[in-house]
């Protein structure tokens, strides 16, 4: 009889806390449109306001305390633009509403179950959820950052000095990204195949410039199976050969860079690398921004007339940009390996997106380390190629590590175009073909 | 010349014929498709090396190179690609006493006699006891060359600046054989330059990129590629090009389809720079996922230019592998004009004296060079490549020719010189030879792999190759054959010490090399061993260690590796500085430390000429008989003594400065 009761009482809790998580149509109009009725504020803050040193005070609660620092020491200035909607695009929210509550997570960390495509968890996540974090980063994983696949082309990398603003190197590279599973865009569709290794998604980065580093070039195959461990294979152009990576080169600085390798778009590991924490949810200013609007480099001219977003202030290390009041979540990841050169790091997802355009960084002693920036364009306002895309486009991004003084900044030309990431070009082999 | 230079031309057309072909098809299908921009880089650069050593030293490496890499496209499927090098060593003006027209000069060779009977501890070149007429010897022998034709100037002793004394350790008192090369350019000093190998004249020397081969055209290629629906890919490229097979650096375990200069600074130079480029067509299918691989591809190449070997450096350049140049060049002049080897004769008294001896021409030494130039001397290979359940892979076969020589005592008509007469006839066991480059055929695969729990990747290549020669003093034509294991392990591991840097990871990379010859024939003799010279089982380890400083521009490093066999090492540490996008710095050095032990049968005491040459005590003195195993130094303690102990008097420091554009 007692059997039977805790049986009983056990069922009901599950019920219940199915019922409590159980996202409804509405949590996903919510997701992708929370700006659809409702616009965040800020007493005193409006567009056309400038955040600077003489009134950061404030705003300090719209910042983080690191913005809030940058600003105070007059190293930038940041310049408010009006709080617009970044949609994604209709297939990846229909996506979501067609596979709502489908998906549950797993046992162990890195497991997910019976997800097939769009945002896994819509739902508000909340603070009294132990799991709400770990459902975020999987929002992030699945998110529809740069669509079913995109290409930066090119993308140009400069190494400053944070004090004198001197640019020691100027990388110029090519970065190509494709998804190979939960494809909701365009074809092939759901999937592309075939697939014998079950990846979920290839990175592809080649260096042309300059010379000491030209057809280096870099392959991430990040598998569906979040426990299997990426592979990465590195192409050294004056060796003119494939070399595999080993994982601790991943969590190391990128070719000298001040970012590593786990660093891009935010975060670029795997869910069970690490342990998440939500920390709550608050609007804060994020460099979203209509790219056409902003003023632009004369540097690196283009055929087709594109220009990229100009570096200025502290160092040359901060983006021209306009910055939007936007709500995100604030996601604390911690690395489960204790060798894991960070100790930290604090992201402010953007609640519509689920991009991470704001990230800090803390070493291995918990001392703080790097603040990490990453613009987002709207796509309708970008190339005319992107127009439609549903993307929220990485258009430009700061690291400034604050202990070494330094910074490195990222220059985009985010392309939108599938003929621009082959399949092949996803393959070990494309390495050895490409270079010389 | 002028066969290999008609040969090239006429190999040359079908490879320009498909060129076009791809070009002309392309531009038909795609009309649309324009030409894309040039993209277009290179670099200038001064390489500056300095060498401290008993030998030639000072200056030996003052080479300036422009090279300009460049591509072009069309679409997405054709382009076009090219690399121009071209550079000038001016160490052969700047240094010429010792690298130039004015190198070498006159020497004396050790006459282990001693005596008052049989001439000094020394005797100058061509001017030994052992000289015809010969008391004794029918028509007095004919022993003895014209030294109006060899005359002792612009030589060097061979291995002088690597040990004290010639060796000899297996019968103390009787010393080792030495000989002399010729050190001059070969416009300068024809003496030793064999035909179309190892033949340079001054020019070829200062400008080694302008000569018949045209290698100042680096590379020039074509490439295509066919993409299909499915997402397969049918790639081809047509021209002069380097194709790398393998996971390992140093190490030419799998890499052996393009030869290499070592005559640019030894085993030292990345494999990108010193590789040989060579007109191949290659074709590769890449399949992608396709069932239980992660990725699938197969390769074809022909290798349609006329064959060309590695390029060991000739007598007198201050890069010689092994010296086997100097070695080759002194014993061709042997052949070709006759020379002085030291305490190669037995006193004619019977005293327990080796002297030093004057052989005159086509009695010992080196004839020709037989290098390969007929369509049967092509190369042919093909390779499966791909990633099974993580695991990068690959199996590889090739049919080539030796790119290093061999020396080959057979059938080599020659003239005996304990007699007036001209024989002409082929002697067993007599140290006369043609250079060879016998067709080998190597099958063997390689494999990458990440080992999670110690954070390390590792690399492995293995191959087993048929029928290399390998010097062999107990075979009547002083080699064989043997099929020979070459395997290497590679271990990859960033590895923070944060004492030295507190946020950015040391690279340790190791490896480990080994070689098992399988057919390996050696044994005790009545003096000493016989057989062959290397090792049935060799190992080399290299340990790399990089740093990484300020955005990765300033990267200091050491390089390190020991032969296990020749108890020789080296360590190069290194400090590369890119002092902005253009201009970069490299400080290093070269420092080699080794035992100088590595001796060898040197083939004295066999008895190629009997009754002559019947060594005492001497059962059958009517028959042919190999050495008796009394060795030194020269000539083949250097198979034992490795690229390293060879080198390992020659301390060198480096420094390179680069505008790159």
């Amino acid at each position: 009889m007692n059997r039977l009761l805790t049986t009983f009482t056990a069922l009901a809790v599950a019920l219940a806390a199915s019922l409590a998580s159980a996202a409804t149509p509405e949590d996903v109009e919510n997701s992708f449109f929370p700006y659809r009725n409702w616009t965040p504020e800020f007493p005193g803050l409006q567009p056309g306001t400038v955040v600077n040193q003489s009134n950061v005070e404030q705003f300090k609660d719209v910042v983080d305390f690191m913005m809030y620092d940058h600003i105070k020491q007059g190293w930038y200035e940041i310049k408010v633009g009006e709080t617009t909607s970044f949609d994604l695009h209709p297939n990846y929210v229909q996506a979501t509403r067609d596979h709502l509550n489908k998906t549950t997570l797993g046992e162990k960390v890195g497991e997910i179950n019976n997800f097939v495509a769009g945002r896994p968890f819509p739902e508000e996540p909340d603070i009294n959820d132990p799991q709400a974090g770990l459902k975020i980063a999987w929002n992030y994983k699945y998110g529809y950052n740069w669509g079913d696949n995109a290409a930066i082309a090119p993308f140009y990398w400069k190494f400053r000095d944070l004090e004198s603003g001197k640019i020691e190197r100027t990388i110029k590279f090519n970065f190509h990204f494709l998804n190979f599973m939960h494809r909701v865009n365009q074809a092939p569709l759901p999937s592309v195949e075939p697939n014998p290794g079950q990846l979920f998604r290839g990175i592809y980065v080649i260096a042309n410039e300059p010379f000491d580093i030209k057809n280096t070039q870099l392959l991430i195959h990040r598998y569906e199976n979040d426990l299997k461990r990426d592979d990465a294979w590195l192409y050294l152009g004056f060796q003119r050969r494939v070399r595999r990576l080993p994982a601790g080169q991943i969590t190391d600085s990128f070719l000298g860079s001040d970012l590593m390798i786990e660093d891009f778009e935010g975060y670029n590991g795997r869910i069970s690398d690490m342990n998440w924490t939500f920390k709550g949810t608050q609007n804060v200013l994020l460099p979203f921004y209509n790219h056409n609007d902003m003023p632009l480099s004369d540097d690196h001219p283009e055929k087709d007339g594109y220009k990229f977003i100009d570096f200025g202030n502290q160092g040359g290390c901060f983006a021209q940009v306009t910055w939007q009041l936007r709500k995100a979540h604030v996601l604390e990841s911690d690395p489960v390996d204790p060798n894991h050169p960070i100790s930290k790091r604090v992201h402010y997802i953007d609640a519509q997106t689920y991009t991470i355009p704001r990230t800090l960084i803390y070493d291995r002693k918990g001392d703080f380390w790097k603040s990490w920036f990453i613009c987002q364009a709207h796509p309708d306002h970008h190339l005319a190629k992107n127009k439609g895309t549903g993307v929220s486009i990485d258009d430009c991004f700061t690291m400034i590590d604050m202990q070494a003084k330094h910074c490195t900044t990222g220059q985009f030309k985010g392309q939108l175009d599938p003929e621009m990431n082959p399949q092949r070009l996803f393959r070990v082999q494309n390495m050895r073909t490409t270079g010389r | 010349m002028a066969i290999i230079k008609t040969n090239a031309i006429r190999r040359c057309v079908p490879a320009t014929v498909v060129a076009l072909v791809l070009l002309t098809a392309q531009a038909d299908g795609v009309q649309a498709q324009e030409w894309e921009d040039w993209d277009v880089a290179g670099f200038a650069e001064a390489v500056n090396h300095w060498r401290d050593s008993d030998g030639p030293d000072g200056l030996v490496k003052q080479r300036n190179t422009l090279q300009i890499e460049w591509s072009r496209s069309r679409g997405p499927g054709l382009s076009v690609s090219g690399v121009l090098r071209g550079s000038y060593d001016s160490v052969y003006d700047f240094n010429d006493d010792e690298f130039g027209s004015g190198a070498g000069g006159s020497v004396t060779i050790e006459n282990a006699g001693g005596t008052e009977i049989f001439g000094p501890e020394r005797v100058p070149w061509g001017q030994s006891i052992i000289n015809s007429p010969l008391p004794g010897l029918p028509g007095g022998g004919g022993f003895g060359f014209n030294l109006n034709q060899n005359p002792n100037e612009g030589l060097i002793l061979l291995g002088d600046d690597l040990n004290t004394g010639t060796g000899g350790n297996f019968l103390p008192g009787f010393g080792g054989v030495q000989l002399a090369y010729p050190a001059q350019p070969c416009d300068d000093d024809k003496r030793g330059c064999i035909g179309s190998y190892l033949n340079k004249d001054e020019g070829d020397l200062k400008f080694p990129e302008f000569n018949d081969k045209l290698d100042f055209i680096r590379e020039l290629y074509v490439d295509y590629e066919h993409a299909f629906e499915s997402g397969r890919a049918f790639n081809l490229r047509v021209g002069r090009q380097q194709v790398i097979w393998g996971r390992t650096d140093l190490f030419r375990v799998l890499d052996v389809v393009n030869p290499v200069d070592y005559s640019r600074h030894n085993i030292y130079d990345e494999l990108e720079d010193i590789r040989i480029p060579m007109g191949i067509l290659n074709a590769e299918y890449r399949m992608g996922g396709v069932g239980a691989f992660d990725d699938l591809n197969f390769q074809g190449i022909w290798n349609f230019e006329p064959f060309r070997p590695n390029d060991l450096g000739q007598g007198g350049q201050p890069y010689s592998i092994l010296q086997a140049g100097n070695f080759f060049r002194a014993f061709n002049n042997c052949w070709d004009n006759g020379c002085t080897v030291a305490n190669f004769a037995p006193a004619p008294d019977g005293s327990p004296a080796l002297l030093a001896t004057d052989f005159g021409p086509n009695q010992i030494g080196i004839r020709d060079a037989d290098v390969p130039d007929d369509w049967g001397d092509t190369a042919i290979g093909g390779r499966i490549e791909g990633v099974f359940k993580g695991v990068g892979f690959s199996l590889n076969a090739l049919s080539y020719r030796a790119q290093l020589p061999t020396l080959s005592g057979r059938n080599i008509e020659s003239d005996n010189p304990f007699t007036a007469e001209v024989e002409s006839q082929d002697y067993p066991y007599l140290i006369a030879f043609d250079i060879k480059f016998p067709r080998l055929f190597m099958m063997g695969g390689s494999a990458d792999f990440y080992v999670d729990p110690i954070k390390s990747a590792f690399r492995v290549e293995v191959t087993h190759t048929q029928d290399e020669e390998f010097a062999n003093t107990l075979d009547p034509d002083l080699f064989s054959e043997s099929d020979v294991m070459r395997w290497v392990l590679g271990w990859d591991r960033p590895t923070f010490i944060p004492f030295l840097n507190k946020t950015r990871s040391f690279l340790f990379s190791a490896q480990v090399f080994g070689q098992h010859i399988l057919d390996h024939e050696k044994e005790s003799g009545p003096i000493g061993p016989r057989g062959m010279p290397d090792f049935e089982n060799n190992y080399i380890a290299t340990l790399l260690i990089n740093g990484f400083y300020k955005a990765d521009r300033i990267q200091p490093r050491i390089i390190t590796a020991y032969d296990t066999g020749a108890k020789a090492g080296v360590i190069s540490p290194q400090f590369d500085w890119l002092l902005t996008d253009h201009w970069r710095l490299i400080a290093q050095g070269n420092f080699k430390w080794g035992e100088d032990d590595q001796q060898f049968d040197d083939n004295r005491t066999a008895n190629p000429f009997p009754p002559f040459t019947c060594p005492p005590p001497s059962p059958g003195c009517d028959f042919n008989s190999p050495s008796l195993g009394l060795g030194g130094y020269e000539p083949l303690g250097r198979f034992q003594q490795g690229p390293i102990g060879m080198a390992q008097e020659e301390n060198e420091y480096q420094l390179t400065i680069r505008y790159q554009f």
